[in-house]
């Protein structure tokens, strides 16, 4: 039910996504709702996250690409004010990813998280280090 | 800067930087009001300004007050020069009158803006591109100045045009522009202005004979190197004129340009590359059509959607918000062509912000690039 009157965009999105996968994120539909995607993002090679798989649950609301995918609690500026019709599911997925490697100040998209990534770096590589050996090693 | 350059300047005659801002006070501060909208406004983007506002001529001197834009065109060659697309990659613009001063001075797109607070805008024009014919086109990327090798003091200009006509090109060096497209050296000195004949072909490369060419080491660099504080003078200024070469007379630049005539202007700063040597680098292009003083505008992103037909599975042409239609519609002020018209009404629906810079929208534009008609 929930299939039927799937945008085209929204297919279109999918099959790109099957077709061309972006290296080291997987995210597959739901076969019961095509607008939920099970995402699996490995932790970037050289960062904290290194060794950690990322799993997570997107949902494109009924408003989508006008509204932001959902992404759980992912704290991410284009999920919220910065969201623009013209970022898909692959570059946002592509930015958690950026995210988790290393926030590029100079990058609009994440200005806000790489500024406060700066500020507590030592910190925040240390939480995340601990997070990654917790939560997200070994899938 | 430049000592080594400057050996002596062209006498008694005014510094090329001199400003015109003496001049540009006693300009009429009526502006047309943008809401001035007629029903015909669709298919004629000039419509409303050309009866609310007096026609250009009446102004004593350029440059005119900053108008909203008010003249697109979506292909500058009318649908002859759609062959020329085989040759060199389209170019295609909006126009906009007389729009000196009006906050662009460069062809890149604008950076991305930080977030601040904007106040929605109810209502933006949506209105369709206005096409417009020009016979000559002269391709701002293959603009160059090199050294003449019969006579190694002389540089010459070079460049590839695209001529539906027979015509003329004209260089001038330090020209100020007056009313109506009209261009006066600054300098009389003959070599600021050459003028050589060009028959019609696209594509073709047009080169100033050897032997006409300037010392460029006459100029200070920082001379060179920008226009005018008013931008009414360019170091170098490239009239590439359809049809009718007139007799050779610095008078008829001082005159209006007769509005039967055509003629792609082009105009360009001179900077000194690493290696030392002078290169043209273009700050704008203007048409004058019908009468009618265009300045040229890239649209960002319209390149890729006119290539061929639209190809359902190359995402450089489809609307990036359904990601099924072409993409017609362009943003303005940003200039950036990323929607198809559908999706850009139901954009301004929910925000003003372009979809790929996030500036406020204040106009769109469709360009309906696949259609070739008369
Ligand atoms: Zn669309
Ligand atoms: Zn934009």
């Amino acid at each position: 039910m929930a299939n039927s009157n799937l945008p085209r965009r929204i297919i279109k999105e999918t099959q790109r996504l099957l077709s061309e996968p972006a290296p080291g994120i997987s995210a597959s539909p739901s076969e019961e709702n095509m607008r939920y995607f099970n995402v699996m993002i490995l932790g970037p090679s050289q960062s904290p996250y290194e060794g950690g798989v990322f799993k997570l649950e997107l949902f494109l609301p009924e408003e989508y690409p006008m509204a932001a995918p959902k992404l759980g609690r992912i704290c991410l500026d284009i999920l919220k004010d910065k969201w623009s019709p013209a970022l898909q599911i692959r570059t946002v997925l592509l930015s958690i990813q950026a995210l988790l490697s290393a926030p590029n100040p100079d990058d609009p998209l994440s200005e806000n998280i790489a500024k406060h990534w700066k500020a507590n770096e030592t910190e925040a590589v240390e939480t995340a280090k601990e997070w990654t050996h917790l939560y997200a090693s070994g899938e | 800067m430049g000592i080594s350059l400057s050996r002596r300047r062209p006498n008694n005659h005014h510094h090329p930087q001199n400003p015109s801002s003496q001049l540009s006070s006693s300009y009429p501060t009526d502006q047309p009001s943008s809401s001035s909208s007629t029903p015909n406004y669709v298919f004629a983007a000039n419509a409303p300004y050309s009866y609310s506002h007096p026609p250009q001529n009446s102004y004593p001197h350029p440059p005119a007050p900053p108008l909203p834009p008010q003249y697109y065109q979506y292909n500058t060659c009318g649908v002859g020069m759609n062959n020329r697309l085989n040759f060199y990659p389209p170019s295609y613009y909006y126009g906009s009158q007389n729009n000196n001063n009006n906050g662009w001075h460069g062809i890149r797109p604008p950076p991305m803006v930080s977030q601040t607070p904007v106040v929605p805008v109810p209502y933006v024009d949506h209105q369709m591109a206005k096409k417009i014919r020009n016979d000559v086109n002269v391709h701002k990327d293959t603009i160059k100045i090199e050294a003449d090798e019969e006579n190694m003091e002389g540089l010459l200009v070079s460049l590839t045009l695209d001529a539906l006509v027979d015509g003329s090109i004209t260089i001038i060096y330090f020209a100020k522009e007056g009313v109506d497209c009209s261009f006066t050296p600054l300098y009389p000195d003959a070599r600021m202005l050459v003028r050589v004949p060009f028959q019609k072909g696209l594509g073709q490369k047009f080169r100033q004979p050897s032997g006409t060419g300037v010392d460029l080491g006459f100029f200070e660099l920082d001379d060179l190197s920008k226009p005018s504080p008013g931008e009414d003078v360019f170091p170098l200024v490239i009239l590439a004129e359809a049809c009718l070469p007139l007799p050779l007379s610095d008078e008829q630049f001082d005159h209006p340009r007769p509005a039967t005539s055509n003629a792609q202007i082009t105009q360009a700063i001179i900077e000194k590359n690493s290696a030392g040597a002078f290169q043209a680098k273009v700050i704008k292009q203007i048409l004058w059509v019908d009468g009618v003083r265009y300045e040229l505008r890239e649209i960002y992103g319209i390149g890729k959607s006119s290539e061929t037909s639209f190809d359902d599975s190359d995402p450089g042409k489809e609307c990036v918000i359904c990601m099924s239609e072409p993409k017609d519609t362009a943003v303005l002020p940003c200039r950036h062509m990323c929607m198809c018209s559908e999706c850009a009404k139901e954009l301004r629906l929910q925000t003003n912000k372009c979809p790929i810079c996030r500036q406020p929208i204040e106009e769109l534009i469709e360009i309906r690039v696949n259609k070739v008609d008369q």
